[in-house]
């Protein structure tokens, strides 16, 4: 069983910082938070810099090798809906300590980002929608085979080289749909296929005080179901302290006294 | 249909660590596959077989050794012979006469007599304590200065003197240790862990991970030696990746088996081939459960499986 990937979210255009930072070109608050995130654990850097329709191939030439350049060559997630913008990222990227994450294809007009990774040999985020979140398990299964043999004609490996997000919804409103997105977990992990997700989607809208533990049960239980990644803030002591336990109980990794340490 | 051979090799891989210097140092670990399965890539380092002596001299009663150590009287002479073993990469140094609940020879004498040793022998060195926590807490230290630039191995620190030996050993005079845990796989992990934490880095960490004789509970020696190798390859467990010794003369020349005489039990026939074969027993079975290093005692045993590691990796 290998490793729970993270996948740290702290770069992302939403963030007035960040988002003044890729206007202004100044790598430094950005490289930040890679350094940040990378020392809390995170295994990958998603880099979102938005639709960003203009400027985007730009962008991406330039942070791209900013950032690995800062952090040991990271490996990163490059995360746009501008293709152009995650072609010119790949064209740059260096894969030394891991492949690079296209963020995102799915079974809809995004379809063609599975080529792309396809072509540049890394890795692609399977966003299970097409228009629209799925409506229940028939469609996370259809958008599912959709892509999966998609990135079988590619010539890609699916079980290597594609990370399916089955999309978190959010609990306050969609609670019944929740048994049903870790079932979904649990089928792809009997698939034997890698699954992604941003898990803090599901307690949107709820207090401040409630959203962390909603997060951390998500999480355990979503880790249990059989999730192999996830796309959170690995800022967050306690989320990845509920990451590290539920590795020990489910034997992924060896107990030692110390485990939330290392 | 044709058989396709599919290697099994893992991203993880056993850390190297370096012993001795010049022309005659060893690295051990360093490999990315199962224990001795050369057959699914290149051993980088194959596994190697060291001979220990006791500060209180070889064992005589047993005529092979007695035999090799024949015309050997000092330290020195003894040390030296030992390192002529056939098979034998490393001599390992054991302080049995510094033991509080035997001779407590004081520290100081101790660290003359490991003087000696190592300036008798161009091998690498690994120097064991007395198996007593709170003397080797001490004692290890003392050695560690008085052998600075020799780059010997220091056994045992355990959960209760790691500190004092981490960083009186690695950290002031650059030496190796050897964390100490009796089949206890948490306990292996943690005290890598805290050793870890105290500054020594993985170039510098060797794990002694507990041994049994061959027979004697060593089904939970194999099943916490493979767990561990097995995070370490499988896992990627970097706390697991130190490369594993296991010094096992002690086990194997304790028990029965190797100590009733011919005369009590006559169908045995003679003791010492039944300490041989215990010890060859032992070490072949640590072997093929992860271990990088065995430590034996008796030359022939010695002799054996070093070339039973040579036709095998």
């Amino acid at each position: 069983m290998s490793k729970f990937l993270v996948i740290g979210e702290r770069i992302h255009v939403i963030s007035p910082e960040i988002k003044e930072a890729l206007a202004t070109r100044n790598a430094a608050p950005i490289i930040e938070r890679a350094k940040t995130q990378l020392e809390a654990g995170a295994d990958y850097i998603d880099v979102n810099i938005g639709p960003a329709e203009r400027d985007g191939v730009d962008i991406m030439k330039w942070i791209v090798p900013e950032l690995q350049a800062a952090t040991d060559n990271a490996p990163l997630v490059l995360d746009t809906v501008n293709q152009n913008a995650i072609r010119a990222g790949l064209e740059v990227y260096n894969p030394v300590n891991g492949r690079a994450i296209v963020n995102s294809a799915d079974a809809g007009d995004r379809l063609s980002n599975i080529d792309l990774a396809a072509e540049f040999g890394c890795i692609v985020i399977g966003l299970l929608m097409k228009k629209g979140v799925p409506r229940d398990n028939e469609e996370r299964d259809e958008y599912l085979q959709t892509m999966l043999e998609h990135a079988m004609e590619a010539g890609m490996d699916p079980a290597e080289d594609v990370f399916f997000d089955p999309l978190t919804l959010v609990i306050k409103g969609m609670q019944e749909k929740q048994q049903e997105f870790l079932d979904f977990i649990r089928t792809m992990s009997e698939m034997g296929l890698k699954s992604t997700c941003g898990l803090s989607n599901a307690s949107n809208g709820m207090p401040k005080h409630v959203r962390p533990i909603v997060d951390n049960v998500l999480c355990a239980m979503s880790i249990g179901a059989g999730l192999t990644s996830a796309i959170l803030n690995p800022l967050d002591k306690e989320l990845m302290n509920t990451i590290k336990t539920s590795e020990i109980i489910l034997n992924h990794t060896l107990y030692a006294d110390s485990y939330l340490d290392i | 249909m044709a058989f396709t051979k599919n290697p099994q090799t893992f991203t993880g891989k056993v850390a190297e660590v370096v012993i001795g210097t010049g022309d005659s140092a060893v690295t051990i670990g360093g490999e990315n596959v199962f224990p001795l399965y050369s057959f699914d890539a290149e051993f980088k380092n194959p596994p190697i077989v060291g001979i220990d002596i006791s500060d209180k001299g070889p064992d005589r009663n047993i005529p092979g050794i007695a035999t090799f150590f024949e015309g050997a009287e000092s330290l020195a002479e003894i040390a030296k012979r030992a390192s002529e073993a056939e098979g034998a990469s490393f001599v390992s140094f054991s302080l049995d006469s510094a033991d509080p609940n035997g001779d407590n020879e004081p520290i100081e004498d101790s660290v003359v007599k490991a003087k000696e040793v190592a300036d008798a022998v161009t091998k690498p060195l690994v120097i064991q304590g007395t198996g007593n926590g709170e003397k080797d807490g001490q004692l290890l230290g003392k050695i560690a200065e008085a052998l600075e630039g020799k780059n010997v191995l220091l056994m045992s620190a355990l959960e209760d003197n790691y500190k004092g030996i981490a960083v009186g050993a690695v950290l002031a005079y650059g030496q190796k240790i050897a964390a100490e845990s009796a089949v206890d796989i948490n306990l292996a992990k943690q005290l890598n862990v805290m050793i870890s934490q105290q500054g020594v880095k993985p170039q510098s960490l060797v794990q002694n991970v507990g041994t049994a004789a061959a027979g004697y509970g060593f089904e939970y020696v194999a099943s916490a030696t493979e767990r561990i190798r097995g995070a370490a390859l499988s896992q990627n467990d970097d706390m697991l990746q130190a490369p594993i010794i296991t010094p096992l003369a002690k086990d194997a020349w304790g028990v029965k088996e190797a100590i009733v005489s011919e005369e009590d039990f006559p169908e045995w026939g003679p003791a010492e081939e039944r300490g041989i074969s215990m010890e060859i027993s032992t070490a072949v079975a640590c072997l093929a459960a992860g271990s990088n290093v065995v430590i034996l005692k008796h030359p022939e045993s010695v002799k054996t499986v070093a070339a039973l590691i040579g036709e095998l990796v």
